[in-house]
């Protein structure tokens, strides 16, 4: 049963997986549980999205390094199109193509269905040892540092970035990994919300519920902005001081303000 | 441990007449004297092989080690099947495994093998991907049932630092799979419809019989080995996968009525697992077996199709 199954895969995204560096078995899963039939059918739903619907604006995607690499970005617009779309683009955009694995929220893992197909899709639970492995795989690992906090933000609080955490850098330390800072735009007005109606959204187990101007949670059609920075490779031990590494978390997170920005002033209209 | 004297020494192997004691016995009666002891019998064991029927816990089992003097013992008596009721599977687990430390202490055996299993890391939410022999052993924690494996595991391990001059190795396989194995999972993997958790289909690691006791030779026969190791085999497909390839169908039952239903049929004995052991058909439990790979030179044979077609 997969709802994706009716999509065809075209030349474009037949052609660009073919280049992902990827381990297949005779099955075509790698050893994460990464599917590529059902990753290629995604691409063909993702692309529409990513060229019709959110009309994505992307700059600087060459600037992805090959092997290892971290992705860090701003978190927002309720649902997380906005990482959908920076996958997208990274698929779409950087050569060669690149299947990045999120680290994704521990809920994920317990939800039916999700459970399932983010790990078709080379998504991963966000812990340390899975990041590790990724990056000894040389893969791509995309990381969103304010994390549902971020997701949930309401509409005065957009584009202003919650806390980082600062466990991405210590482990990009400890694996040598460089860092690209994304700036991502336009997600934040694709779902307003007012409220995260958090007693109602504690008794379904959620962690936020987002009250929305249609009620519905469709993201709106707004136009996105995704913008790359240039790779950071920091030095320094892992197991350095939190002032330490505080400092360093510090310049990401304003690299990514400047990012955002960046995004901003090339919008003329939210539509 | 060369060919020549090889062949004087002896191991006894602890569970010979399950399948794979059977494979063992066979694949060591080649190059050493094999002595295996069973609870149930064995009637047609290898040129070379004596089987006796005796419980572990008794007297007579340690006459046998004392009079055969073994240089390696294979404890492969563990009961992993749930027919037998709760108290009963842990006094034979833990009371066996024991027994089969403290004669080997009091006679001088050199290395003492342990087949336990990755099950008992437990199949968490959180799980990283390929765990480690460093990872917690989380199986009690959703799977009270199977506490006694985990027991056993500790028990085993603990020998490492108790006693430094017996050479213990435990073996934490993944799932065993091929034409003779009777396990638990292979009884779920044969069934007509095999139920599944509905929105669930967690990656399901793998190993073929034969490359188990190819593992388990290497265990006996690399100099200077003991720890404990994870042994991986070709490797992991989503559990949906499995049954397909089993030529069987799933049978995805949402998970608030499946734990009602597996409790009903467990209790009915047409089912080969309780409730408790849902968490192992909905999450994933990966291990990484590199270590063992680098210590002993140990290499799968069966590819993964082969692997999975093997128990049709």
């Amino acid at each position: 049963m997969d709802p994706l199954a009716a999509l065809r895969v075209d030349e474009e995204i037949e052609g660009r997986s073919a280049r992902l560096a990827v381990r297949l078995n005779e099955y075509g899963y790698d050893p994460w549980g990464f599917h590529l039939g059902t990753f290629q059918r995604a691409m063909v739903l993702g692309r529409w999205f990513y060229r019709r619907y959110f009309r994505c604006d992307t700059v600087g995607a060459e600037k992805v390094p090959r092997g290892r690499v971290m992705l860090v970005a701003n978190h927002s617009g309720q649902l997380p199109c906005d990482a959908a779309m920076l996958a997208m683009a990274l698929f779409l955009e950087c050569e060669p193509p690149r299947a990045v694995t999120g680290m994704v929220e521990r809920l994920a893992a317990r939800t039916p269905f999700v459970s399932e197909y983010f790990v078709r899709l080379g998504q991963m639970t966000g812990t340390p040892e899975n990041c590790r492995q990724m990056f000894e795989e040389g893969r791509a690992v995309m990381v969103f540092p304010e994390g549902v906090r971020g997701l949930g933000k309401v509409w005065r609080d957009r584009y202003r970035l919650e806390r980082f955490g600062g466990g991405f850098l210590r482990l990009c330390l400890e694996c040598r990994t460089p860092i690209v800072p994304v700036g991502l735009a336009g997600f934040e007005e694709s779902m307003p919300s007012f409220s995260q109606l958090r007693p109602l959204a504690r008794l379904l187990g959620l962690p936020y519920l987002p009250l929305t101007p249609t009620l519905l949670p469709v993201p709106l059609p707004t136009r996105c902005y995704i913008t790359f920075g240039d790779p950071i490779r920091f030095r320094g031990s892992p197991r350095d001081d939190d002032a330490l590494i505080g400092k360093k978390v510090r310049r990401v997170a304003a690299e990514i303000d400047r990012l955002i920005q960046a995004g901003l002033s090339r919008r003329t209209s939210i539509f | 441990m060369g060919a020549a004297a090889g062949r004087a020494r002896t191991v006894l192997i602890t569970g010979v007449a399950g399948g794979k004691g059977r494979l063992l016995a066979r694949r060591l009666a080649e190059r050493f004297r094999v002595v295996g002891v069973d609870r149930l019998p064995w009637r047609t064991p290898p040129e070379g092989a004596e089987v006796q029927a005796v419980d572990l816990r008794k007297r007579s089992f340690e006459q046998l080690v004392r009079r055969r003097r073994p240089q390696v013992v294979v404890h492969l008596a563990l009961v992993r099947h749930f027919q037998v009721d709760e108290a009963e599977r842990h006094h034979i687990n833990i009371g066996g495994t024991r027994a089969v430390f403290e004669h080997a202490l009091r006679y001088g055996v050199e290395r003492v093998v342990v087949l336990s299993s990755s099950t008992v890391y437990g199949a968490l939410p959180d799980n990283g991907a390929y765990l480690g022999e460093e990872a917690p052993l989380n199986a009690a924690l959703l799977s009270p049932e199977i506490r006694d494996l985990v027991q056993t595991d500790t028990y085993s391990t603990a020998q490492l630092w108790q006693h430094p001059g017996l050479s213990t190795v435990v073996l934490r396989p993944v799932n065993v799979v091929g034409p003779t194995v009777h396990s638990v999972i292979s009884r779920y993997l044969r069934m007509r419809r095999v139920p599944t958790v509905l929105g669930f289909d967690p990656l399901f690691q793998v190993i073929h019989e034969e490359d188990l006791v190819e593992a388990v030779v290497r265990a006996v026969e690399t100099p200077a080995l003991r720890g404990v190791y994870n042994v991986t085999g070709a490797g992991a497909v989503p559990l949906s996968l499995v049954i397909q390839e089993a030529g069987r169908a799933t049978l995805p039952v949402p998970e608030p009525l499946l734990g009602p239903l597996v409790d009903r049929l467990f209790r009915l004995r047409v089912f080969p697992f309780p409730a408790g052991a849902i968490p192992f058909i909905k999450f994933p439990c990966t291990v990484s077996g590199r270590a063992f790979k680098a210590a002993t030179g140990f290499r799968f044979e069966r590819s993964l199709r082969q692997t999975l077609t093997s128990f049709r």
